[in-house]
Formats: structure tokens, sequence, C-alpha cells
């Protein structure tokens, strides 16, 4: 039969045609590491709370024309004594006319990963609009093993990045810091804090009664060979003492006869 | 099917591993051998019943792995994740214990194989 030479089938095809592109089953990963969502008006008052403290902390400081040939969007604004763009700019970027400010922040993905590693860090803020994903993903995991929080807004870029004048803001990072400069943050960070909902890796977190439940509705069948029975405790971890495991998870591919080159649309459990 | 029940067996092992490496690295830090050895052990599992044909491991797994010494990479415990570019902008992922680098393109439009 054509489904015993390529692999497999996933499911029992009724279908002629079907029988013809036979599934395969790939292992997929249980983990999935996704951002916690974000309602919407903590997503704005986030995104106005920082906008208006860029643009506030700007103004604080006294405007030293720094005529960085770095390219921070320092627009070419010689002599005003106010730099807006610089000043809004989150942070870190050296700021142009706020040395001290940027100091505070971290801005970049580059530079909010190693204040990170180093644990500098006290608030985290990633833009939820950038793609390929992996890009930030990375920066999930950092900040749950360090109890940072951290929260996806989207068209965090945009709007950061005018104020800042920088061209993109992926990344803002909150430092920690004693420094009257410190200060200046501390409040906006602290608002922001209350308002970031908390980030939870399956495997760190040990018992996470929501996600084995949710597992569990997608695998269906699959799921199988678990130690714990997940849904009904929860919160009891039988393997290890901070340690849930996750369902398989295991995704079909089918083999789409259609495509010339065989493309497989995925199919997951 | 007979082939069915063996991926499933050896599915539920890989998924294990993995998840208990990932445990490893919470508990302890500082144990990445551990985690090693249990991600090489999914590594052989895999290839010996030459599971996972079409990529040999869906890229969410696949990524975190590192090829050269098959540790289980987390970004900033056992590896070192930055971006850089060179006319594309790429995002380097360094393993910590044995240096290798694996890079990753960041093109918006691109996407995996196996989400098509």
């Amino acid at each position: 039969m054509l489904q015993t030479v390529m692999a497999a089938p996933g499911k029992p095809t009724k279908k002629e045609i079907k029988k013809q592109t036979p599934a395969k089953t790939s292992f997929t990963s249980p983990f999935a590491s996704k951002w916690s969502p974000l309602p919407q008006e903590d997503m704005h008052f986030i995104l106005k709370t920082l906008k208006d403290k860029l643009i506030s902390m700007g103004l604080e400081k006294k405007e030293v024309k720094v005529f960085r040939p770095w390219r921070k969007k320092k627009s070419k604004k010689p002599d005003v004594a106010p730099q807006p763009v610089p000043q809004v700019s989150d942070s870190s970027k050296n700021g142009w006319t706020d040395v001290a400010a940027r100091r505070q922040l971290a801005i970049g993905i580059n530079e909010v990963t190693k204040a990170l590693e180093r644990n500098e860090l006290r608030l985290l803020l990633v833009c939820k609009s950038v793609k390929p994903k992996h890009m930030t993903n990375h920066l999930i995991a950092l900040s749950t093993t360090r109890g940072v929080p951290a929260c996806q807004v989207p068209r965090l870029s945009q709007s950061v990045s005018e104020p800042l004048g920088l061209k993109s803001v992926l990344a803002l990072g909150f430092r920690w810091c004693s420094s009257s400069d410190g200060g200046v943050f501390t409040d906006t960070v602290d608002a922001i804090k209350l308002r970031v909902p908390t980030l939870d890796m399956a495997w760190l977190q040990g018992a996470k009664p929501e996600e084995p439940v949710a597992m569990e509705e997608e695998e269906g069948g699959e799921r199988r060979g678990q130690k714990r029975k997940l849904e009904s405790e929860s919160e009891e971890v039988s393997e290890s003492p901070s340690c849930t495991l996750q369902p398989l998870q295991v995704k079909r591919i089918v083999a789409n006869p259609a495509k010339k080159k065989k493309g497989k649309p995925k199919k997951k459990l | 099917m007979a082939l069915h029940l063996k991926d499933k067996e050896a599915y539920q092992r890989l998924n294990y591993l993995y998840q208990a490496a990932h445990c490893v690295l919470a508990q302890n830090p500082e144990n990445v051998e551990l985690a090693r050895f249990y991600c090489f052990s999914q590594k052989t599992i895999a290839k010996r019943l030459v599971l996972r044909q079409p990529a040999a491991q869906d890229p969410s797994v696949k990524r975190t792995l590192c090829k050269r010494c098959c540790s289980l990479l987390i970004p900033g415990v056992t590896a070192t994740t930055r971006q850089k570019r060179n006319k594309t902008r790429f995002t380097v992922m360094r393993c910590l214990s044995c240096g290798q680098r694996k890079t990753l393109l960041n093109n918006p439009d691109y996407c995996l194989w196996a989400d098509r």
C-alpha cells in the first residue's frame, strides 16, 4: 500500500486521495514558550506611561547637547535645548541628552540580553510585533529564570522608537539603580510592574495546573506515560520536587499530494 | 499499527527525556552534564529509530539542542544569544560548553517547513 511506503500514516484515512499522502508524525516540543497575553488596556497604559516618561525625562535632564556621531536618533537639533527625541527614548541608549538616563535603560536586544545575564534588570519590555519571533524568544526564558517581570507589548517599537529617536526598539529594560537617575524611572517601573502578567515556563515552574489541563485536551489520546495524573493533582509533583511533566505532544504531518514538493501541512494534535 | 505504537513509546521517551533535562537544569543550573546526557540519549533514540523523518526533530526542539555536544541550550544559562548583522540580521546562539555557534536568520517572511 502506498501508506507503508512512506511512513506510518498518522490517522486512518478514509479517502483514497488521503491515503496517498502519508502522515508522518513528528515529535514536537512540549514546551511552547509563549508570552502571556497582555490585556489591551494594560498595554495602552504601559505604552502611554512609557512615552510620557520618556518625554518628561528628556526635559528634566539638562540638555546636554551631545552630538554623538552615533546615529541615535538625535536628529540634528544642535541648539535645541531639550531634545525631545532622545529623551523619549527609553532608555538606555545613550541618550543623547541624558546619558545618565540612558544608563538606566537597556535598549536593544543585545544590550538587554547582556544585562539580563548579569541580573541587572528589574523590568523588561519587549515588542510583540517582531518577526521572526525567535529573535526575542530567548528573552522570555531568560527573564523568567531570573524572576524579572516581562511583557510583550505590540507596537512597542513603533511608539517608543520615535521619542527615542531610534529606528527600532525591540527590547527595553530598566536597570536596578540607586542613583538619583534611577528615581526618575522607579515610579514608572513600579507602575508598569503591577500591570505585567507573570510569565511562566513549564519546566521551571513545575506545577502548573492550567497547562496540563489545556494540553491534555489537545493531546487527546496522545498523552500517555505520565507518571503524574494531570488535571487531578496538578500541584503535585511526582517526578521531582518542582517539575511537572507535560503531556506528550506529537505533531502530525500529513503530506500533501497537491504540492509538487510534498509540502506537508502540519497538524498538531 | 505496529509502527505507530513503537513511535508512540519512543516519543514518550523522547518527550520525557527532554522535559527531564529541563527540570534538571531548573533545579541545578550547574549540572549541565546530566542534561547533556539526557539530550544525547534523546538524539540517539531518534537516530536509532529514525524518527521524525521530516527534520529530525521539530525545530523548536532542534533549536535548543547543541549539535556538537548535545547539551540542552537555555538562553542565559547554557547558551548565549546575540544579534548580529552582516547585511542580514542573524540571531546567533552560542553554546557555552563547546562554543558551537548556531545561526538563525532573521527573515520576517521565513516560515518553517514544518509550519507550511
